[in-house]
């Protein structure tokens, strides 16, 4: 018996999930955001599949060093090896399923059980027990009752993520050539980039999914939602979306990026001219990096979301997860994400900016979750929850004449990549396992490394 | 009391009485939502200062226990900052303030002792903050806080303010006002 985590057998299918979610045609129902067993397949089919952001390197620099985290609804601790590696472990129990760590994060040489002494090393080992004689008594084999370990771990450009898995394409499969924009927020800078310290948490009452939208693909929303934060942060309204000449909306296996290419309409927001002064300054060094493309990326008008729920904005540099507690609820993670090279009064300013932004206190946020709790509640309605929801704006906008890797659609102002988003997610959710994912697809899978 | 408290000198009864004539004054401002009013008591040099709250252990605890100023906060503002804030509840464009979230601020446990220089002044106490918002929501913040006035004539200027919340996750959305 090893100590990765059994995988869970698949339950069946939810049938009918096509009537609530047809793409093809353009809409979805607020039944996805509700509904409490369309809620425990998503746990099963999405989050114990896919693989899941779980912290930056930054956060776990030495040996013992951990975060705690969770994985869909499950518990787990990332904690730093003595080979330099990462381990995500269970974080409960093998004796009785008690929680083995309370904090959010620390530096430890192994976890102790509050309830019946049970010891395990950063490796996740048992080692020892409370009144240790006794399980010797029963032939008590501890090699076997380490803590759990997920199936697979790995890590791109800083940003660490697992999967329960181990059926699940590799990571580099699973991204694809959506690392190729990621790398204009996660590796612009020799060096990459790191977390600020702490991590902000909150509570919404809105589907996870949502959220995850909002980030995949809808510009839209913000000249109007955010016109208020706008106003009070600029002294006007938000860059006017539409007048951009060029913008895209890029996908793959339901993650999405939109974004235009104006260099600092999302760092402008943050009314600090020493951040945009920053972003221009590294500008011709991310084009020798990167390429001109790209270097127009790092901090222009944009959003993302990696599939199913780790999102960020370039510019504000907040990096955040929505994670699922029940149908109607998320604990949002917030972070920081700064260039590691850049200069410590740099640094501060974004720590401060993205928090004055987006965060609980932020000025955008605050706009936000009024929004998204209202989109999720009125589906409590049985009537209205059947009720068509519109999502089908740049329908024809799919480029099929473009170098740009991934699926590209032209436009940031289009529902390209949330259609992608609830597609994949109704993909996972019709599929027993890995192998009936269909693959949908069609652009450049290539990207130079 | 510790040593650290015993340095600390109570005002009279009297200037107790004006500080907190002051504090609740400043949270009826609030109250009303007369932003505008509220931030001509904050000093040029204000920082107003909420850290997000870490739940670690013991063992592991970061410059100021639970926060570190290094770290993420829900404020960390000065004057400008706050400004904007202001300004963005005096937008007709702030949809989510309309219908207004209602506001009931809480003062208590107030201890005021001089500050380090005359003009100075040390207030400790607990807030309350009972939001709701439209129908039927209620997100309610305690916390304490520690509080540096300047005596400014007859009345007084905020010039530090820390707020410590004791969770480490908030319970709702968003903190949508100031405590």
């Amino acid at each position: 018996m090893s100590n990765l985590i059994k995988t869970i057998d698949t339950t069946d299918c939810l049938e009918g999930i096509e009537s609530v979610c047809d793409i093809e045609g353009g809409r979805i129902s607020g039944e996805i955001f509700y509904d409490q067993k369309i809620y425990e397949q998503e746990l099963e089919k999405v989050f114990a599949r896919c693989w899941l952001f779980v912290g930056h390197e930054s956060q776990i620099k030495k040996t013992g060093d951990y975060i705690t985290t969770t994985m869909g609804e499950d518990e787990v601790i990332v904690i730093r090896q003595k080979s330099g590696g990462v381990k995500v472990l269970l974080n409960a129990c093998p004796h009785r399923g008690n929680k083995v760590c309370f904090s959010e994060s620390g530096s430890t040489r192994g976890f102790i059980c509050n309830y019946h002494g049970w010891s395990f090393n950063v490796e996740g080992n048992l080692i020892g027990q409370h009144e240790s004689g006794i399980y010797e008594d029963s032939n008590f084999d501890k090699s076997k009752w380490g803590l759990k370990e997920v199936a697979k771990v790995d890590s791109y450009k800083g940003l660490i993520f697992a999967t329960f898995d181990p059926d699940s394409p590799t990571l580099e499969e699973y991204l694809g050539p959506m690392t190729w924009y990621l790398d204009s927020l996660f590796d612009n800078q020799e060096g990459g980039t790191e977390f600020v310290g702490g991590c902000i948490r909150s509570t919404y009452e809105c589907n996870w999914k949502i959220a995850a939208e909002n980030f995949v693909g809808d510009i839209l929303h913000a000249g109007w939602t955010h016109d208020s934060a706008a106003r009070a942060m600029l002294g006007g309204s938000v860059a006017k979306v539409s007048d951009f000449d060029e913008s895209y909306s890029v996908n793959w296996n339901g993650h999405g990026y939109e974004f235009a290419l104006d260099t600092v309409g999302n760092v402008a927001v943050l009314g600090d001219s020493q951040l945009n002064k920053y972003l221009h300054t590294i500008k011709p060094s991310v084009a020798e990096r990167l390429g001109e493309f790209r270097s127009n990326m790092i901090g222009s008008v944009s959003s993302c979301t990696i599939f199913p729920n780790f999102s960020f904005l370039a510019g504000q540099n907040t990096v955040r997860i929505w994670q699922p507690r029940g149908p109607n609820k998320i604990e949002l993670f917030t972070w920081v994400v700064v260039n590691k090279s850049a200069p410590q009064d740099i640094k501060d300013r974004w720590r401060k900016g993205a928090m004055m932004t987006f965060s609980p206190t932020g000025v955008f946020e605050m706009d936000d979750g009024e929004n998204w709790e209202y989109c999720t509640k009125t589906a409590k309605g049985k009537v209205t929850a059947k009720q068509d929801l519109f999502i089908g704006l740049g329908m024809d906008t799919y480029l099929e004449d473009t170098d740009l890797p991934a699926n590209v659609y032209k436009g940031q102002l289009n529902e390209a990549n949330s259609r992608a988003f609830y597609q994949r997610w109704q993909d996972l959710l019709q599929a027993k396992s890995w192998a009936e994912v269909p693959n949908r697809n069609k652009g450049k899978a290539e990207v130079e490394k | 009391m510790n040593s650290k408290d015993q340095q600390l000198t109570p005002v009279s009864m009297e200037m107790h009485y004006k500080v907190t004539g002051f504090l609740n004054m400043e949270y009826r401002l609030l109250d009303e939502e007369r932003f505008s009013e509220w931030l001509t008591l904050m000093a040029d040099d204000i920082h107003y200062w909420m850290p997000g709250i870490e739940n670690r252990r013991r063992e592991n605890l970061l410059s100021e226990g639970f926060y570190d100023p290094n770290h993420m906060a829900f404020f960390d503002d000065n004057i400008t900052d706050l400004s904007r804030r202001v300004a963005r509840f005096a937008q007709p464009s702030a949809w989510a303030e309309n219908p207004a979230t209602r506001n009931v601020h809480t003062l208590s446990n107030v201890e005021v002792f001089e500050g380090e220089s005359e003009s100075e002044l040390l207030v400790y106490s607990v807030f309350q903050s009972v939001r709701s918002r439209g129908q039927d929501e209620e997100y309610v913040i305690f916390g304490r806080r520690r509080d540096l006035l300047v005596k400014s004539g007859d009345s007084f200027k905020i010039r530090k303010r820390l707020i410590l919340m004791p969770n480490a996750t908030l319970s709702c959305k968003n903190i949508n006002t100031f405590l």
